[in-house]
C-alpha cells in the first residue's frame, strides 16, 4: 500500500466523494437564467447525495490550539455548518463562538487566492510551478543556518514534514511563536508537576481557585473546561463547586465567579503565599517560605482584605479536593514563572496533586507531538534578523508584524531578511512585508492530523479533512506545499507520496496497530478513520512528580507608582478574537464583547473611580501613553478592574487582513514595553506601564448594553439566588 | 359684532366668491409653490427610503415607530374639526359656521389623505401595502381582525370616503352656480360634470337636504369613533405608557384641539389671500377661537387625568414612563408640549387677543406645534423606556428623511388645500346666502316686533 | 375563500395558550435555560447567526441599534454601589420567549405572526407588511426588522459568503419582521423523520443551534408535554406551569419558593415558553 497509485481523485471516487467533487462545480448562488453557471444532474449521484438532505463529515476545528472535533454539515457540496463531534472527550459536542465562525474562515471574500509575487508595492499573481522554482532558487546556496522557519503552534504530520525538511537543510531556526500563549505556565508546571500540561480536573473540584485563568474564555480549552464547570456547578456529591477569581481585570471567568477578588496587578503570588499562610497546614521548607506573608503584608501588598484572605483558606480547607489554576494575568510579569511557581505550589499545599491536577495522557509519537509556541522564540528571531542572519524566511500561521510588540519594531527588523516568505490564508500585516505569498486552504478544505497540546481524557489524533471541494483552484494544503517543497530536496524518499493526502494515508495506516486499527483491512481502518474524525490512543501519561519544592520561589514587592506613567496596561485577550488572526470573520466582529458588549472596535476599560478622577466619561476618547508609543481609543467605564490599570482588548486594529478587520480598533500589541520573564525569556504581557489623557472627542459606544447599562432597575429579569436557599440535588 | 353683513346682495356673494376661483393675492402663488417644493422633498426621501429601507429613517429596535405614525395621529387628529364644523354644528344649527365649513371640511378630506399617506410610508413593505385589507383572496386569507391597527385602516378609509362623500354632496348647489356663471372651457365642463344637473327645483333641494342630514348624522359620530380607534392601537396594546383606559377621549380631545387650531390658522390664511374678509368675519373667527379655548381646557384636563391614573395605578412601568417623560431626554419636547398645549392657550381667554389676527395666527401655529409634539410624546418615551431595560435607547434621533417626510406632508397637504380652493368655492354660497336670508327675516321680524310694540 | 370561512372558522385560527379542552398534542416546544451554567460566552449567538442566516449588519448599523441578534447575551451588574463587583456578572441569553399568549400576534394586522399548533409563535415573511406593531407591543423587545435589503447590501454576504447560507431557512429580504423560530427548520425535519415512522419525535433528536452549540448544556429543549423530556422534567420541579401568570409556589409564604425556575415578566401574561433557573451563587464566601 505504500506506494498504491492513488491519488486524491481517484480516492473521492472510491469513496464516492466524487459525487460532490461533481456537484460542486454547479454549486454556490447559481444563476442558471444567465447561462453563467452549469447546472448538474442529480439522475446518477452516490447514495449518500440526496438534494436537500444534508451529509455529515467529521473533522478538526483549526481556529484555535484546543483541537475541538467537529462535525460539519454538507449540503449539495457546500460545508453550511459546524458542530462539536459528540464522540469527541474534548468538546463533546460542543463548540464555542469562534468555532461556529470557522465557515468564515472558509468561505472568507479575502482569501489569497493565487501565489503572489512582490513586484514594487503590488503583488502579481504567478504560477506555483513559479513559486516552487522561486523558492527553490533562493534556496540554493543558502546553509541551514541562514534559513529561518517561523509557525504558530504545530503538531502532527505537518510538524513531522515539516521536521524533515528543515532537517534536509540541517536547519535549527523553527520558530514556533504565539502571541498569547500559556508559555510560562508550562514551564511553571514542568517544574510543579514534572509536565507542562497537566489535566485540571475542574468537575472533580469543590473549590476553584483561578489567578486569572480565563477557562470559559481564552485560556488553554474552553470548551472542555465550560463543560466541566457546567458539571462543576452542578456539584459533587450535591455539593455545588465555588469559583474564586482572582485577578486585576475581570475576565469572562471571573465574571462568572462566586466571589471576584481584585488583587493589585502583579501581586498573584503573593496572595497565593498569603493563603498558604493562612491555611497553616505546610511544614518545613514551605512554611518557612510563607511565615513572613502574614495576611497583614499580604493584604497591604495585594489590597485584598485580610478577611477575604481568610475567608478563601477557610473555603479551602473545608471543601477538598480543590483546584488552583495560575493564568495569563499572574503570568505576564518579568516575575510571571515566580507567580505561577507561588500558585502552582497552593496545589501542593492543598493536596490537589493527583487528585484535580492529574497527568495527561500522551500520544505515544514524539514526532507528532504538538510544537507548542511562545513569545521567546520571536525574540530569538527578531534577534537573529536584526543581526542579518537570515537570507530565507518563512513564515505559516503567524502575523509577528500584528502581534510583536512595539518596542520589537519587528516590522523593521523582517526587511532585514533576504527573501520572506509567507504562507498565508488573508494578505495580513506579515503577508503584505513577504515576497512571496502562497495561499493556503481554508481548514474545511485540507487535510491533516493534530495533536491537542490539552488532553482531554486519553490521548487522541485529530483527523482534519476536507469538508468539501477547494473554493479557489489555486490555493494549497500547508501538508501539500511543504511535501512539495521536500520534494526538491529529498525527491528519492518522498516520490511516492503524489499528495499529502497520499502521505497521511500512508503514514496512518503504516501504524496501523498502534493507531488502534487491530486486524481491519486498510481501506476499512482508514474509512472508519475519517469517519470518527479521532484516532483514540491507549496512550501513557508521564506521572506527576510531585515536586513542591520552594527553592528559587521570591516574589518582588509590589513595584511602586511610576509617576510618569501610573498605570498597569492590561492586553485582555478575549474569547472570540484571540491574537486577531480571526478577526476578519464577522461573526466574531459583530458578536459582542461578553463584559462590556461592545463590538467592531477597540475600547479602554477603566473603572469609574479612576474615570472620575480623570474626568473621563464614557465613549470619549482617551491617549493610551506608554514608552513605546500610544493608541487612542474609546473610554469604558468597567467596574471589574483596579482602579490602577486599564485595560484594551487585543485582536482588533489591523491595517491589513481583510475589509472586516482592516480599519476598526487599534491594536496595544504596538505599545507594548518589551520586558521579558526573568526565567523563561517569555514577553511580559502586563508589565508595561501607560497615563492616560483624554482628547477632547467623544463618540457613542457601539455596544449592546442599553441606555442603562447592566442595571435591571428593579425589574425581574435575571436572577440571583443564594446557594444556601435551593437544594441542586433534587434538579433535573 | 354680527356673523356676517346683512346687506350683501345675492348676486355680490355669488361674484365674490367665484372670484376666489379666478385671482387670488400673489401670496396665493408663493405658497403653492412652498407646498410643491416641500411636496417634492417629501417624495425623494421617500424614493430614497423605499429603495434603500427603512433603516434611513434611523428607527431601530426597541424604536420600531417614529415620527410617521406620530404625523399620523396628528394628521388624522387635524381632521376631525372639519367634521365638527360641517356636521356636528349643521345638526346643532350653529348658523355662524356656514361661511367657513366647506373649506374646514376639505380640511378634514385632506388631512385624511395625508394622515394615510403615512401608514404608506411607515410599513416595510409598500408593495404589500393591500395585504391588510379585508377583500376576498383566492387562498382565504384574510386580514387579522383582532388587531386594532386592521380597525384602524377601516375607520379610516371608511372617514375618508364619507367625508369626500359629504363634501362633494355639500358642494352640489354651489357648483351648479359655478357652472353656471363659467366661461367656457375645461373648468366649464368639470362643473357641468360635478353638478349633476342641479336645477335648484324644490324637489332636488328637499332631497339635497335630507341626504345632507343623513350623511351629517353618519359622520358625526365616526369622527369620534375614528380617534378613538387610533387610540386603542396604542389603548389595546401592552406597552407601558400606552395601556390607558381614558386614551380614546383623550385622543378625541386632542384631535378637535389640533383641528380647531388648524381651522384658525388657515382661516386667516384664506382670508387673507382670497380676500374674504367680508365672509370670513373676525365674528366668526372669535367664536371658533372660544371654541378652540374650551377644548383646550378640556385636553388640559384629559392630560391631567392620564397623568393622575398613571401615577396612581401602581403600575411602574408606567409611571416610569411618566417620570421620563418629565425627565428625561425628551423632556424639552414634553414640556413644550405643555406649555403649547395648555400654558399658550390661556391667551385666547383675552377678549382682544380673540380678534387680534397676528396673535391668533402665531398661537394657532403654536397650538398646532404643541399638538405634534403631544403625538410625538405619545410615541418615543414608550418606544425608548419600554418594559425591557436592556432595550432602552434614549439616544435615538429621527434622521432627516424622516423630517423630510414629515416637512413633505405639509407640502402635500396644502397643495391640496390650495389647489381645492382655487378650483372649487370654498366659502359656501347657498349657505351664505341662506345665513343673510335668515338674519334679514330676523331682522324684519324683529323690525316687525318693534312696529308692533308701538 | 368565502366570507363563511371565515366567520365560522374565525376560533380556529388562533391557538391561545393551552386550555383544558384544547391541549397541545402532540407537541409544544419549550426551553429551560440554566443561568447557572451559562456562563455568557456568546457561543450560542454566533451558533444562531450560522443557522438562521442572521446578517451582520456591521459597526454604522449596530451603532444604530439596528443588530439582528436573534439570541443576546445580556450582562447585569449588581445594583449595590459597591466598588468591585465582586459577585462578578449575571449573564442572560434573551430570545423570543414563544409566548403562548403572544402579545405580538394579536396585534398583526395582516396576522403574519401566528401561534402554530405545537405551541411557537411562527413568523411569516411572506405575509409581513412590516408595520412593526408586534415589535412595538413585545415586552421583551426580541423581534428584529430588516430595515435594509441585508441580502444585496455590501459585505452582508459577498460572494463566497453566501454559499454558507443555510438553505433550510429563508433569507430575508427588507421590511419584514423576524425574530427567533427555535429552529423551525429543525423542528421541521424532525417532525417529519418522526411521522414517516409514525411515532412523535423523541427527547435529544432535535437541538435549536443554540443548544447544540451551548459549551455548558445551559440550555435544554424539547417537548414539553411529553413526560420523558427532560424540559418537561425540569418545568415540572421547578413547579413552573405554562398557563400561569403567577406560580402557585411563588404564592407561598414569604421567603418564597427554593426553586429556582421562573419566567419573565410572567404577570404580563404572555405565557413565555422559556423557564430560565436562577443562577446561584455561594453564600459561603
Amino acid at each position: 500500500m505504500m506506494n498504491s497509485g492513488f491519488d486524491r481523485r481517484d480516492f473521492l471516487k472510491v469513496l464516492g466523494w466524487s459525487g460532490v467533487a461533481i456537484a460542486l462545480n454547479g454549486c454556490g448562488n447559481t444563476s442558471v437564467e444567465d447561462g453563467k453557471e452549469t447546472v448538474v444532474s442529480y439522475v446518477e449521484t452516490n447514495d449518500y447525495m440526496i438534494p436537500s438532505i444534508s451529509t455529515y463529515f467529521n473533522s478538526t476545528c483549526a481556529q484555535c490550539d484546543a483541537g475541538c472535533n467537529i462535525t460539519g454539515r454538507i449540503r449539495e457540496g457546500r460545508v453550511l455548518k459546524l458542530e462539536g463531534n459528540p464522540d469527541s472527550a474534548i468538546n463533546r459536542g460542543k463548540t464555542c463562538g469562534l468555532g461556529q465562525a470557522g465557515v468564515q474562515h472558509h468561505y472568507n471574500p479575502d482569501r489569497v487566492r493565487e501565489p503572489l509575487l512582490r513586484k514594487g508595492g503590488q503583488g502579481e499573481a504567478i504560477t506555483w510551478e513559479k513559486a516552487y522554482a522561486l523558492i527553490a532558487e533562493k534556496l540554493n546556496g543558502v546553509s541551514g543556518e541562514e534559513i529561518a522557519f517561523l509557525t504558530g503552534g504545530v503538531s502532527g504530520h505537518l510538524k513531522v514534514l515539516l521536521g524533515n525538511y528543515l532537517d534536509s537543510f540541517g536547519c535549527k531556526n523553527h520558530f514556533v511563536y504565539e502571541a498569547i500563549a500559556p508559555a510560562v505556565l508550562r514551564a511553571a508546571n514542568k517544574k510543579s508537576y514534572g509536565v507542562e500540561m497537566p489535566r485540571f480536573n475542574i468537575n472533580k473540584a469543590k473549590v476553584v481557585l483561578s489567578f486569572g485563568a480565563d477557562f470559559l474564555g481564552a485560556w488553554v480549552s474552553p470548551v472542555h473546561f465550560s463543560q466541566q464547570y457546567a458539571q462543576f456547578r452542578k456539584g459533587v456529591d450535591g455539593q455545588r463547586g465555588v469559583l474564586i477569581q482572582v485577578e486585576s481585570k475581570m475576565t469572562l471567568t471571573g465574571a462568572n465567579a462566586d466571589r471576584w477578588v481584585v488583587v493589585r496587578p502583579g501581586t498573584e503570588g503573593i496572595l497565593a503565599l498569603g493563603i498558604i499562610n493562612a491555611l497553616g497546614t505546610a511544614s518545613g521548607d514551605i512554611a518557612a517560605k510563607v511565615r513572613g506573608y502574614d495576611r497583614a503584608l499580604v493584604s497591604k501588598e495585594t489590597g485584598v482584605p485580610p478577611g477575604q484572605i481568610d475567608k478563601i483558606a477557610a473555603l479551602l480547607k473545608l471543601r477538598s479536593p480543590s483546584l488552583v489554576l495560575a493564568g495569563s494575568a499572574a503570568e505576564g510579569y518579568a516575575h510571571g514563572s515566580q507567580n505561577a511557581a507561588a500558585i502552582n505550589l497552593l496545589n501542593h499545599v492543598l493536596g490537589n496533586v493527583g487528585k484535580t491536577v492529574e497527568a495527561a495522557a500522551v500520544v505515544p509519537f514524539p514526532q507528532m507531538a504538538p510544537a507548542t509556541g511562545n513569545t521567546a522564540a520571536l525574540k530569538t528571531l527578531n534577534d537573529g534578523l536584526n543581526a542579518g542572519k537570515y537570507k530565507v524566511l518563512f513564515s505559516y500561521a503567524a502575523n509577528p508584524v500584528f502581534t510583536a510588540p512595539g518596542a520589537m519594531k519587528f516590522k523593521d527588523s523582517l526587511a532585514k531578511a533576504g527573501f520572506k516568505v509567507a504562507f498565508a490564508h488573508y494578505l495580513d500585516e506579515t503577508a503584505m512585508q513577504a515576497d512571496l505569498v502562497l495561499p493556503l486552504d481554508s481548514a474545511l478544505e485540507d487535510w491533516g492530523t493534530q495533536v491537542p497540546e490539552y488532553m482531554a481524557e486519553g490521548a487522541q489524533i485529530n483527523i482534519q479533512q476536507p469538508l468539501m471541494e477547494k473554493l479557489h483552484a489555486n490555493t494549497r494544503g500547508m501538508g501539500d506545499i511543504l511535501l512539495a517543497l521536500i520534494k526538491l530536496r529529498r525527491a528519492e524518499e518522498y516520490k511516492k507520496f503524489d499528495d499529502y493526502y497520499a502521505y497521511l494515508r500512508t503514514a496512518v495506516l503504516q501504524n496501523k496497530g498502534a493507531l488502534g486499527g487491530g486486524v481491519a483491512d486498510d481501506d476499512t481502518f482508514w474509512n472508519e478513520t475519517l469517519s470518527k474524525g479521532i484516532i483514540k490512543l491507549a496512550g501513557s501519561s508521564h506521572a506527576l512528580s510531585g515536586n513542591a519544592a520552594t527553592a528559587g520561589l521570591s516574589l518582588p514587592a509590589p513595584a511602586a507608582i511610576n509617576a510618569q506613567y501610573p498605570l498597569h496596561l492590561i492586553p485582555s485577550v478575549s474569547a472570540s478574537l484571540r491574537d486577531g488572526r480571526h478577526t476578519n470573520q464577522p461573526w466574531l466582529q459583530e458578536s459582542p464583547d461578553p463584559l462590556t458588549t461592545i463590538v467592531w472596535d477597540s475600547w479602554v476599560e477603566i473603572h469609574p473611580k479612576k474615570a472620575a478622577e480623570l474626568r473621563i466619561a464614557e465613549g470619549d476618547i482617551v491617549e493610551v501613553t506608554g514608552k513605546n508609543g500610544s493608541i487612542k481609543a474609546q473610554a469604558y467605564l468597567f467596574p471589574g478592574i483596579h482602579p490602577d490599570a486599564i485595560s484594551v482588548p487585543l485582536g482588533r486594529g489591523h491595517e491589513a487582513l481583510g475589509r472586516y478587520a482592516r480599519g476598526y480598533g487599534v491594536n496595544p500589541f504596538q505599545i507594548l514595553d518589551a520586558v521579558f520573564d526573568k526565567e523563561t525569556g517569555e514577553l511580559a504581557l502586563h508589565e508595561t506601564r501607560v497615563k492616560v489623557s483624554k482628547t477632547g472627542q467623544r463618540v457613542i459606544v457601539v455596544k449592546d448594553e442599553g441606555f442603562v447599562g447592566g442595571k435591571q432597575m428593579g425589574k425581574k429579569i435575571a436572577v440571583r439566588v443564594s446557594s444556601d436557599k435551593v437544594e441542586l440535588s433534587e434538579e433535573v | 359684532m354680527k356673523d356676517i353683513r346683512e346687506d350683501i346682495a345675492w348676486a355680490k356673494i355669488n361674484q365674490d366668491v367665484l372670484k376666489s376661483l379666478e385671482n387670488p393675492r400673489k401670496l396665493y402663488w408663493v405658497i403653492l409653490f412652498c407646498a410643491l417644493a416641500a411636496f417634492g422633498v417629501g417624495i425623494g426621501c421617500e424614493v430614497y427610503q423605499y429603495q434603500t429601507g427603512l433603516g434611513v429613517a434611523n428607527l431601530n429596535n426597541p424604536y420600531a415607530w417614529g415620527l410617521y405614525i406620530s404625523t399620523f395621529i396628528f394628521w388624522i387628529g387635524m381632521s376631525h374639526s372639519g367634521t365638527l364644523l360641517s356636521a356636528i354644528l349643521h345638526l346643532m344649527h350653529a348658523d355662524w359656521r356656514k361661511p367657513i365649513y366647506r373649506f374646514a371640511e376639505a380640511m378634514t378630506t385632506f388631512s385624511l389623505m395625508t394622515a394615510g399617506l403615512f401608514v404608506m410610508v411607515h410599513i416595510g413593505r409598500l408593495w404589500q401595502f393591500y395585504y391588510s385589507l379585508p377583500y376576498p383572496s383566492e387562498r382565504g386569507i384574510w386580514p387579522n381582525f383582532q388587531s386594532p391597527l386592521l380597525w384602524d385602516a377601516m375607520a379610516i378609509f371608511t372617514y375618508l370616503s364619507s367625508s369626500i362623500l359629504f363634501l362633494y354632496v355639500g358642494m352640489i348647489p354651489d357648483l351648479a352656480i359655478c357652472r353656471d356663471n363659467m366661461h367656457e372651457g375645461w373648468r366649464k365642463k368639470l362643473y357641468t360634470l360635478l353638478s349633476l344637473g342641479w336645477e335648484g327645483t324644490d324637489r332636488q333641494w328637499r332631497n339635497f337636504r335630507v341626504t345632507y342630514l343623513t350623511i351629517a348624522c353618519f359622520l358625526s359620530p365616526l369622527a369620534v369613533s375614528v380617534h378613538s380607534i387610533v387610540a386603542s392601537d396604542f389603548a389595546m396594546s401592552q406597552q407601558p405608557g400606552w395601556h390607558v383606559t381614558s386614551f380614546p377621549p383623550y385622543f378625541v380631545a386632542g384631535a378637535l384641539y389640533s383641528g380647531c387650531s388648524g381651522i384658525i390658522t388657515l382661516f386667516i390664511i384664506l382670508r387673507y389671500v382670497f380676500k374674504f374678509e367680508e365672509y370670513m368675519t373676525k365674528s366668526i373667527l372669535k367664536k371658533i377661537v372660544r371654541l378652540t379655548f374650551a377644548i383646550s381646557m378640556i385636553w388640559t384636563y384629559l392630560n391631567a387625568v392620564e397623568f393622575a391614573s398613571v401615577w396612581y395605578s401602581n403600575d411602574q412601568a408606567s409611571k416610569d414612563i411618566l417620570i421620563q417623560k418629565a425627565t428625561g431626554t425628551y423632556a424639552p419636547f414634553w414640556w413644550g408640549m405643555i406649555f403649547c398645549g395648555s400654558i399658550v392657550p390661556l391667551t385666547l381667554a383675552f377678549k382682544r387677543a380673540q380678534t387680534n389676527i397676528p396673535v391668533l395666527f402665531a398661537v394657532s401655529l403654536l397650538l398646532n406645534l404643541g399638538m405634534w409634539l403631544e403625538r410625538w410624546m405619545i410615541i418615543a418615551p414608550t418606544f425608548s423606556h419600554g418594559y425591557y431595560p436592556w432595550t432602552w435607547d434614549h439616544d435615538q434621533w429621527p434622521s432627516l428623511i424622516q423630517w423630510g417626510m414629515v416637512f413633505g406632508s405639509f407640502g402635500w397637504f396644502t397643495m391640496l388645500f390650495m389647489v381645492f380652493c382655487k378650483v372649487f368655492p370654498s366659502v359656501s354660497m347657498y349657505e351664505v346666502k341662506e345665513m343673510v336670508y335668515h338674519r334679514s327675516l330676523h331682522l324684519k321680524k324683529s323690525e316687525t316686533a318693534e312696529q308692533g310694540a308701538h | 375563500m368565502s366570507v363563511n370561512n371565515l366567520l365560522e372558522n374565525w376560533s380556529q385560527f388562533r391557538h391561545f395558550h393551552p386550555v383544558d379542552d384544547k391541549p397541545h398534542d402532540p407537541y409544544k416546544w419549550a426551553m429551560s435555560i440554566d443561568l447557572d451554567a451559562c456562563t455568557g460566552c456568546n457561543a450560542c449567538s454566533v451558533a444562531c447567526y450560522a443557522e438562521n442566516n442572521l446578517p451582520v449588519v456591521g459597526k454604522e448599523k449596530y451603532a444604530h441599534g439596528q443588530a439582528m441578534h436573534w439570541m443576546r447575551i445580556e450582562r447585569y451588574w449588581d445594583e449595590d454601589d459597591r466598588d468591585f463587583p465582586d459577585q462578578g456578572a449575571q449573564f442572560l441569553p434573551m430570545m423570543c420567549q414563544q409566548c403562548e399568549a403572544a402579545p405580538c400576534e394579536t396585534v398583526c394586522p395582516v396576522a403574519a405572526t401566528n401561534h402554530t399548533a405545537d405551541g411557537l409563535n411562527s413568523q411569516v415573511y411572506n405575509r409581513c407588511i412590516g408595520s412593526r406593531y408586534c415589535s412595538a407591543n413585545c415586552p421583551y423587545k426580541v423581534r428584529y426588522f430588516n430595515w435594509y435589503d441585508y441580502p444585496t447590501d455590501d459585505n452582508v454576504w459577498p460572494a463566497e459568503m453566501n454559499q454558507q447560507l443555510n438553505p433550510d431557512v429563508t433569507v430575508r429580504g427588507k421590511g419584514v419582521m423576524e425574530k427567533c423560530t427555535f429552529c423551525v427548520q429543525r423542528l421541521h425535519a424532525a417532525k417529519g423523520a418522526a411521522r414517516s415512522e409514525g411515532r412523535i419525535v423523541r427527547d435529544g433528536e432535535v437541538q435549536t443551534a443554540c443548544q447544540q452549540a451551548c459549551p455548558a448544556s445551559a440550555i435544554s429543549f424539547g417537548n414539553l408535554v411529553d413526560p420523558e423530556s427532560r424540559v418537561h422534567k425540569q418545568w415540572k420541579a421547578q413547579q413552573v406551569e405554562l398557563d400561569k401568570e403567577e406560580q402557585t409556589k411563588d404564592k407561598k409564604e414569604e421567603g418564597g419558593s427554593e426553586l429556582r425556575g421562573y419566567r419573565i415578566f410572567e404577570e404580563l401574561r404572555p405565557y413565555p415558553s422559556v423557564m430560565y433557573l436562577e443562577r446561584v451563587r455561594e453564600s459561603a464566601v
